[in-house]
């Protein structure tokens, strides 16, 4: 196993370890922290948290798929706080909000895009969906990243946020809700 | 509202199977009751309908690609390893390393000097240069093949320095006591001879006595060594104008 060898001293299997990770982790922190750049750095970010931690994996309690999920998870939670509470020192004049998902996205998200119906494959939809999903309360914006962009299944998301199965599954109702609405008002804007 | 029941079903309970429906795995009995209620439920219809097209744009989006020297960084910062093998995915970002960047920028320097002592006029003047110095050097009892095990500590090298100067000021010391003695030999030799006026004369008699192991033409060879020990070897080729060529040469290369 990766793991045991990787804990053993074996280069190659750490290396092993990043090659096949590091894609699935850089993809969830890029579409829950929104740029590439934090992306970047919170991948880094999460690779030298788990190598340091890599001894206290257990076997016993889990896949190492869902023990690497839950520690990327906690490093963009952290992230998520620390950003926002920056925000919220940055600019007093812009109140923040309770529920990031009430806010309307109208006026932040690009006028471009295609039209709801048609979901054409194009990069400016995907850069809109992309900034809508930005704008989901970071419970809503995880639950949905993990089901619908990372295909787990909800027993494992449930493990990863440490909520019940019922939530995770009311949670990504609601993220796929608010995202739908979020998205119809700026195309009603459009038209 | 939550918690209201509809057609045999609470919204709750709905929420729960909205999502198994929407992977398609409800049917029979259960389904029908669920659709049932979102018919009804001004709550739950619109929630079913919201969450569908919200689960097909997420689908619509694609996988981004990791910047490319994603991998190599996090093994930098990890384990400090940067392996071979990493190194193929980063090439999009060559890695130049120290050695290589020395030698680049060692290239640089050398090379206008190399294009001018590549032109013919030049290359005798170098050719020149490095045999008078490699001369010095093994006069001076240093041999180039020693400087293959050369001890490169700061120390070692002020040492090996010091010493060095040290055998070319005593070969140099030595020399002058050589000519000063051949001088002073000279010089009694002209007091006990008989007195000439005038150099001009003696000139003449130079030229007359061409023939003789006198001294005298030692003499005039010892001053176009000491004439050539004072100046550079390539300033010996008086028509050549050593720095503007040099400059003039880097604008080329
Ligand atoms: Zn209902």
């Amino acid at each position: 196993m990766l793991v045991r060898r990787c804990l053993a001293g074996d280069a190659v299997a750490w290396e092993e370890i990043v090659q096949k990770y590091n894609r699935r982790i850089y993809n969830i922190c890029y579409r829950f922290a929104g740029s590439g750049e934090d992306a970047q750095d919170l991948t880094q970010e999460v690779f030298i948290k788990m190598y340091r931690t890599l001894k206290t994996y257990d076997v016993g309690r889990g896949a190492f798929m869902t023990w690497v999920t839950t520690i990327t998870r906690n490093l963009l939670v952290d992230h998520f706080r620390k950003s926002k509470q920056d925000r919220v020192t940055d600019s007093m004049d812009t109140a923040p909000s309770e529920h990031e998902d009430a806010m309307p996205l109208s006026e932040q998200i690009p006028d471009k895009a295609a039209p709801p119906d048609a979901h054409v494959q194009s990069r400016e939809t995907g850069e809109t969906v992309h900034r809508a999903l930005q704008k989901l309360s970071p419970e809503l914006r995880e639950a949905v990243i993990l089901r619908d962009l990372q295909d787990m299944d909800y027993r494992e998301i449930a493990a990863v946020l440490k909520v019940p199965e019922g939530t995770v599954k009311s949670r990504i109702n609601r993220g796929r809700a608010e995202l739908a609405r979020l998205l119809q008002r700026t195309y009603r804007q459009v038209m | 509202m939550p918690g209201e029941s509809k057609n045999g079903m609470q919204c709750a309970e709905f929420d729960l199977l909205l999502c198994e429906v929407l992977d398609e795995m409800l049917s029979g009995d259960r389904l029908e009751k669920f659709q049932a209620h979102g018919r009804v439920c001004p709550v739950c219809g619109p929630l079913l309908a919201e969450a569908k097209e919200g689960r097909q744009w997420l689908k619509s989006l694609q996988e981004v690609e990791p910047p490319a020297n994603l991998v190599h960084n996090i093994l930098v910062a990890t384990t400090g390893l940067d392996t071979v093998r990493l190194r193929q995915p980063a090439s999009a970002q060559p890695q130049i390393s120290w050695a290589e960047r020395m030698r680049e920028w060692a290239g640089t320097l050398v090379a206008p000097v190399w294009a001018v002592a590549r032109q013919p006029r030049f290359a005798m003047s170098f050719g020149m240069a490095f045999f008078s110095l490699s001369l010095a050097l093994s006069m001076a009892g240093i041999k180039v093949s020693d400087l293959r095990h050369v001890d490169l500590r700061p120390s070692a090298v002020k040492r090996t320095y010091y010493e060095a100067s040290g055998r070319v000021v005593k070969y140099y010391e030595n020399i002058r006591f050589v000519y000063e003695i051949e001088s002073r030999v000279r010089e009694f030799k002209r007091a006990t001879t008989p007195a000439e006026p005038g150099p001009a004369p003696e000139e003449q008699k130079e030229r007359k006595n061409n023939n003789n192991t006198s001294g005298q033409p030692e003499q005039k060879q010892e001053r176009n060594y000491s004439q050539g020990g004072d100046q550079p070897v390539l300033a010996s080729a008086p028509n050549d104008p050593p720095v503007v060529t040099v400059t003039t040469y880097r604008r080329f290369v």
